[in-house]
This record gives structure tokens, sequence and C-alpha cells, in this order.
């Protein structure tokens, strides 16, 4: 079943939905936008840059989870509340990316009880991009403008009317008493979504990426490749499927808490010997690139990037993973 | 092809041709139009991708602490490049007979974050004349006048020009030297304590700790900085308040006499977050009290690294 | 009842700077149940990152007393210390910290009860101040039965 609402009448939707449940939003931070949680409809910001900067991984993954709080022998764990929560405006890269975290968190034998509850507690209402940036490259690794995976309910916008294609029972609980899509409608959304890929053109051949890639793991390439990195953390912490972490106790105020953690700091691989299995840019670059492109794929045959362009887009020295992945194709040894 | 970009090659060539240095170090031209990158150029063909234009957003001089100190450097060096340069000889990081610096004018870094603004979606192609700059999207072309997307921090340079360049290439910027940021400064500081730290609180709480700022600054080449610390734990790891302003108050602090005001970290970091007026007031007190300033030779300590009988302060005694 | 709010200060002491034994022993076994001492070898060897972690700990007020110039058991250790926690104490004013929190007491050989009278003036100070409420962050965490 699908539906469409007149964008006039968005606001109203919201209201309605933001009296079942908390509704994140992108609402406008500075000059960018982020995901919050509305408070008022007038702080959505729908027509800004396609994509959040800091990505939604983080109302799943909370950049900082306190754990427990302790004192002596005494501890408190947290305990998440019961809460749903309703994620409007996603894009499809960032809802794909969140199913291969799943793959991460919400392992059979192991499950992460935060990403789990709060996975049960979330519905996922994407909105698809009509125009994919520059920087954008989700058709290349397997996602798409409209892409569906991992989203209860897809937003198409057209002129005057959003449609929305219902791809759950979670997501068909929400939209029930709209009107249905009418036909010349489905049919200018199904044009519309068409037309988004003439924006997208291959980045690079993904076939044979992984042999490639082992291929090389010894070679200069790494050398070369590294040099203008910085190693900072903003390619990893504004990437939708990285999930490293670290876990520390913070002994002067006694709680122990959960860090998003990046393999590009020197420190992340350095053990308490001395001793840095990545001791240069040279390994740790290598290891970002393997990681997405080459052990993902081993454990569970998928790429671990879904293109959304944000490391192109805000690495402080411009350095490209289309540019990385495609070089690493045609690298051949002097 | 800009005058200067010709100079830039032809140097470099020199340079690599005599074996006088072992690298020049550039910038070339990237996947997207607003985003040139840093290049390492070891060889006379690699000479001919140096770039140069209001878009090279990086404090090159980041890259002498990265590279071998035994490798003889061509840095291709604004004003405040050249600063950091001679302030890292100064701190001993790199020897002066093993650097060179290709001393280039410059009239200040256009912000790529004002641009996007401006023209609201992605730039197809971003072309610099003299006082314009033409911008093509997919929707528009636009012409925009050079100076209002200006970097703030180059709106109040005080050195555009290298400062004791081993080759100076091309003429003097032809712009005069802008008010500086110490009114700014000082007008901070009348605000009420309460107004000031809300402002000092809000623009810390978007960090996210990527130490893009860190890795972007030239000074900041300590192999264990002090957030790294667990035994003493001075600045907590998580996105709070506590370790975020101790991050802020801290790398700013450790910069007293030092930052040579680029504003390389406020265009690095991702979430746009202000902190060029910390280090401003930092630099001005240290001019005020001691005379200083950073990087205008080879020799001169910085006011922390160095004390004397005569100085003053606040003290009861 | 409860108790009347006494500003917590947190004296970080050069180990020389109390000539007086009087005075040393006041520091080391009669020191007020809301003065936090921490001694160390020198003012020297006070980096901001301390009077910065006092802050975030939550004291109203933060007292460092050394030698006075020229005075010093290490030379110059004091003068290291001088210019970088004077520029500090101005930087934290900056931001907000009201600047009369930080205060440094050089103490003279020949001084007696100077370190008392100086902790009693700031505790008056702070008292008429109130609580410090900025840069407070690092409180502890604790909620259970004894917070």
């Amino acid at each position: 079943m699908n539906y469409q609402i007149e964008k006039k009448d968005l606001p109203a939707l919201l209201q309605q939905w933001m009296q079942i449940a908390q509704v994140f939003a992108p609402v406008k931070v500075e000059n960018f936008t982020q995901f919050k949680i509305l408070s008022n409809t007038n702080e959505l910001v729908l027509n800004g840059p396609l994509n959040t900067r800091y990505p939604p991984k983080s109302l799943f993954l909370p950049q900082s989870e306190v754990l427990l709080k302790y004192q002596d022998r005494d501890f408190t764990t947290t305990t998440l509340d019961k809460q749903q929560r309703i994620i409007f405006g996603i894009r499809p890269c960032d809802a794909h990316a969140v199913t291969l975290l799943d793959t991460v968190f919400d392992d059979q034998d192991n499950p992460d009880p935060y990403w789990k509850t709060r996975r049960e507690q979330t519905t996922l209402v994407g909105l698809g991009c009509n125009e994919p940036r520059e920087t954008c490259f989700c058709t290349t690794v397997g996602s798409g403008p409209f892409d569906k995976l991992g989203l209860d309910i897809l937003i198409t916008s057209l002129d005057d009317v959003y449609t929305l294609e219902v791809i759950t029972e979670k997501g068909a609980q929400l939209v029930a008493d709209l009107p249905s899509l009418k036909d010349d409608n489905q049919q200018q959304m199904l044009e519309v979504q068409d037309r988004a890929l003439d924006y997208l053109h291959p980045a690079f051949e993904c076939e044979g990426i992984k042999e490639k890639l082992y291929n090389i793991f010894e070679s200069e390439y790494w050398q070369q490749v590294s040099q203008s990195c910085l190693g900072c953390g903003v390619c990893t912490f504004l990437c939708p499927t990285c999930f490293c972490f670290d876990i520390v106790d913070e002994t002067q105020r006694g709680e122990r808490v959960r860090n998003w953690d990046t393999c590009m700091f020197r420190i992340y691989s350095q053990e308490a010997s001395g001793h840095n299995p990545r001791p240069t840019r040279s390994e740790r670059t290598r290891q970002r690139i393997m990681h997405k492109y080459a052990y993902w794929l081993d454990q569970i045959e998928q790429i671990g990037c879904t293109g959304c362009g944000r490391c192109i887009h805000y690495c402080p020295v411009g350095i490209d993973i289309r540019e990385m992945i495609g070089n690493a194709r045609v690298w051949r040894e002097a | 092809m800009s005058e200067i970009q010709t100079l830039i090659r032809d140097e470099a060539v020199r340079l690599l041709e005599a074996h006088l240095v072992d690298v020049v170090v550039g910038f070339k031209a990237g996947t997207t139009p607003l985003h040139p990158q840093p290049a390492f150029v070891t060889n006379v063909q690699e000479a001919q991708n140096l770039l140069m234009d209001g878009f090279c957003q990086n404090n090159l001089a980041t890259y002498l602490t990265r590279l071998p100190k035994e490798q003889k450097i061509g840095l291709v060096a604004r004003g405040c490049e050249t600063r950091a340069a001679h302030a890292l000889v100064v701190e001993n990081q790199h020897a002066r007979d093993r650097l060179y610096l290709i001393g280039i004018p410059c009239q200040g870094i256009l912000s790529w974050r004002k641009i996007e603004a401006e023209v609201g979606e992605d730039v197809l192609s971003a072309e610099e004349t003299g006082k314009t700059v033409f911008i093509k999207t997919r929707n528009g072309n636009f012409k925009l006048n050079r100076q209002d997307f200006i970097h703030d921090t180059c709106l109040h340079c005080q050195h555009p020009d290298p400062v004791s360049p081993d080759i100076m290439l091309g003429d003097p910027s032809p712009i005069t030297v802008p008010e500086s940021s110490d009114q700014l400064v000082q007008g901070f500081a009348i605000l009420k304590p309460s107004e000031r730290y809300a402002y000092f609180s809000q623009e810390a709480e978007r960090c996210i700790r990527c130490y893009a700022c860190r890795e972007a600054c030239p000074m900041c080449y300590c192999t264990e900085c002090f957030v790294d610390h667990t035994s003493p734990r001075w600045a907590e790891s998580m996105i709070s308040p506590s370790g975020t302003h101790a991050w802020h108050i801290i790398r700013a602090f450790h910069q007293t006499g030092r930052c040579v005001s680029c504003g390389a970290c406020e265009r690095a970091c991702p979430m746009d977050i202000k902190m060029t007026y910390l280090t401003d007031k930092l630099n001005l007190d240290m001019r005020q009290e001691y005379g200083f300033e950073v990087g205008m030779d080879d020799a001169s300590q910085p006011p922390f690294a160095a004390f004397s009988l005569d100085d003053k302060d606040q003290f009861v005694s | 009842m409860t108790k009347p709010w006494k500003p917590k200060i947190t004296l970080f002491q050069c180990q020389w700077c109390l000539y007086a034994e009087a005075d040393q022993h006041w520091v080391d076994h009669q020191l007020p149940n809301n003065i936090y001492l921490v001694k160390v070898p020198c003012t020297g060897k006070i980096s901001p990152l301390y009077i910065l972690n006092a802050i975030q700990g939550g004291t109203d007020g933060v007292l460092i007393s050394g030698c006075l110039p020229e005075k010093c058991h290490f030379k110059e250790g004091n003068l290291g210390a001088r210019r970088q926690l004077d520029e500090f104490s101005r930087f934290l004013n900056y931001i907000g910290y009201e600047e009369d929190r930080v205060r440094f007491a050089w103490l003279d050989l020949q001084d007696r009860g100077r370190i008392q009278q100086e902790l009693a003036r700031m505790e008056k100070d702070l008292l008429e101040m109130g609580p410090a409420d900025k840069l407070t962050t690092r409180l502890p965490a604790w909620e259970g039965e004894d917070a």
C-alpha cells in the first residue's frame, strides 16, 4: 500500500507522530543540518544539503554511551527508556548503513542490548534523493538514491506532494490514515526515482576489488596514498558504517563509557608494550580501505561503504576514497 | 593558468634538478573543485601538477613535522606557512638549512563553506581571476566578489606575505594589511562573563573530538598529545562538556605564543567550530606583555620557553 | 538542619614556602575540611592542567602559594611557572571564569600566618561570590545511596 500527502500537510502529520514518539529530523545547526528531536515542526530542514554532516548512526550507537556508574564496589547500570522513536528524513545510504551495522551489533549469539533496544523502538522514515550530489556514489557500492533497504517507509518528494511507499509493517502503522497514492503521482514518483540515477556515475568497478586490494597489500601504494593524510578522525566519525569503539573507565568521576574510536589515530592500535602493528599512516590508511572494501566482503559479503560521500566532502586535505579505490585498481608495481 | 603557478612549477623543477631539495611540498588539483590536495613532488614530471589558488586551504607547514627530518624540503609557503616554518625551526623541529621556503603572496584563503552556502548546491567548477571568483553549479553560474568569501581568519591577517623566504615568487600581495583581530578579542572580553562562557560552551558543544584541528595545525606535533594520556587523565575522551572544554582550553593554551593565526584549525573542523577567538586572545597578550610575535625569525624563543626576574604578574605578595 | 554552604578551596602549596614550622604544621594537620591540599615540590611543577582539573572537579577557588621570586628553593622554578600561570588565570577569565577564583600568593621567608590569612580572605570572598557555576563539569557521577 502506498500513500501520499500534500506538502503543506506534512507539519500536521509530524505533529501527530510527535504525540506518540520522539521524532528525530534534520534541523539547522550553524550552516548545516543534524538529526535532533523535533520540538517544533518549524525547525525541520528538508531542502538543505542532502545529508546531515554527523551521521544518524549516532541515534543507534551514540558517540558516547554511559554503560555504568560506580563508586568503590557499588555500581548501577544504565537502563534505556522505553521510548518509541521515529527518524524522519534519513537518506537511503544512511539507512542501508544501519543494516550493515546490524550485522555487527544485532548478532544472533551476542546482540548488543543498547543497539537492539533502540532498533526495536525506532521506525525509519526515509527521504530519497532526487538530485544526488557530486560526491555521492551510492549506486557504485550497492545502494541507491531510492534504495529501500533498512527503511520502514520511503518518501519521494514531488512538486506539491510527498509520496510514501510503505516497506514494513512498522511503517504501515504510521501512515494508515493518509490518502492513497494516486496513479498519476505514482507515475511521477517512478520517473523522479529513475531520473535521480542520471546524476550518479560509477566511481569505480567493484568487481574483483577485494582480490586486487589483497594483491597490493604489501605494495608501496599505501605510502603514496597516505602522504597527505593528517590522521584525524573526520572520515571515520562522519562515516555511517564505521563502528569501532573504545570502552574507558573515567575514574575521576566513576563512569564506564563506550566512545567511538578511530583506526586513523596512532593510539588506536598501540599496544601496552609500546609496539604498534600499524605504526605509520601508511598502515592505518590501508586498514581503513581494506576494512571497507575487503574484510567486510569476507565477513558478510557486502561492501562496508554506502557511498554517502561525507568523507570526501569533509576531509580537511581533500582525500577522495573514490580516487583511492580507482588508483588501487590500476596500481602496478614499478 | 595563473602566473604564480608557472613560477612555482619552474622553481620546483629548478630545485629538484639541482638536488637542492628532496621533495617540494605544495598543492595539486583535487577531485572536487573547491578542495585541492597537498602534493609531495619528488621529480620534474610531478612538478607540472603543482597548483596554487585561493582554495588551497591547508597550512602546509604541518607536513614539516611529518616528513623525515633528514629530508631537504622545499615548502610552497604563504605568509602564515612561512611563520609556522620559522616557529618550527625555533623549536628544533626541522633544520633551517634543510628547509627551502618558496615564498608566494597571498590574498586570503577562500572559504568553501561560504561559497557553498551562497550558491546552495555542489560546485562543478571554480575559477579565480583577480578580484572575482566564477562558480558554475548544475543550475547556475555565479560571479562572486572574492573579498566577500574569504575565510574569517584571513580577514585579519597581519602577514599575508612570506616572512624571510629563501626566494620570493611573484609580487607582494596587492592587498593592504587589514585590521588585526585585536578589536574582536577586546570586544569579546568586555561581554558579561556569563555571555562569554555561554559562547565558549556553545561552540565546544558541537565538538566530536576528531582532532582535525590538532592535525591540521602546524604547531601541534606532540607524539603524545595531552588528551591521549590516561594517567593522569587530563581530559575525558567522551563527548561531554568536561572533556571537550578541557580539550579546547588546553589546546589553545598550549599554542600561546606559538599560534600563527592561520585558521587551518577552523577550516579543518567538520562541525564549523570557532576557535581562533581563543588563540587570538593569547597571542594578543603575548604581544602586549612580552612584545613577542611568533614566526618572524629563526631564533626568538616563545615567551613560555623563557622567564625573567622582571616578569610582571597579578600575584599577591 | 542543613549545613551552611562552605566554599571548597584547593590549595597548591609549594613545600618550601612555609618557613615557619607552626604554619606548615597547621597546613599539614589542622587544615579546615573545606580546603584540599595539593603539595608540590615547587610552583614550577604546577601545570595549568592541574588548575583546570581542580576547577572541573568542583573547587570554588584555587590558591597557589609559592616562594617569592629570587627566593625559590630550586633557584628559578617559580619563575618558570609565573608566566604560564599568570596567563592561564587571565585566559580562564576571558572565557568567563571569574579571575578572582584563582589566586597566587608569593610568601616571604619572614612571613608568619600569611597562609591562614590568605585562605581566610579567599573564603570570605568566595562566600560572597557564591559557588562556582562555570567549568564545574567533572563532578562524580555516582547516583547511588551515598551520593
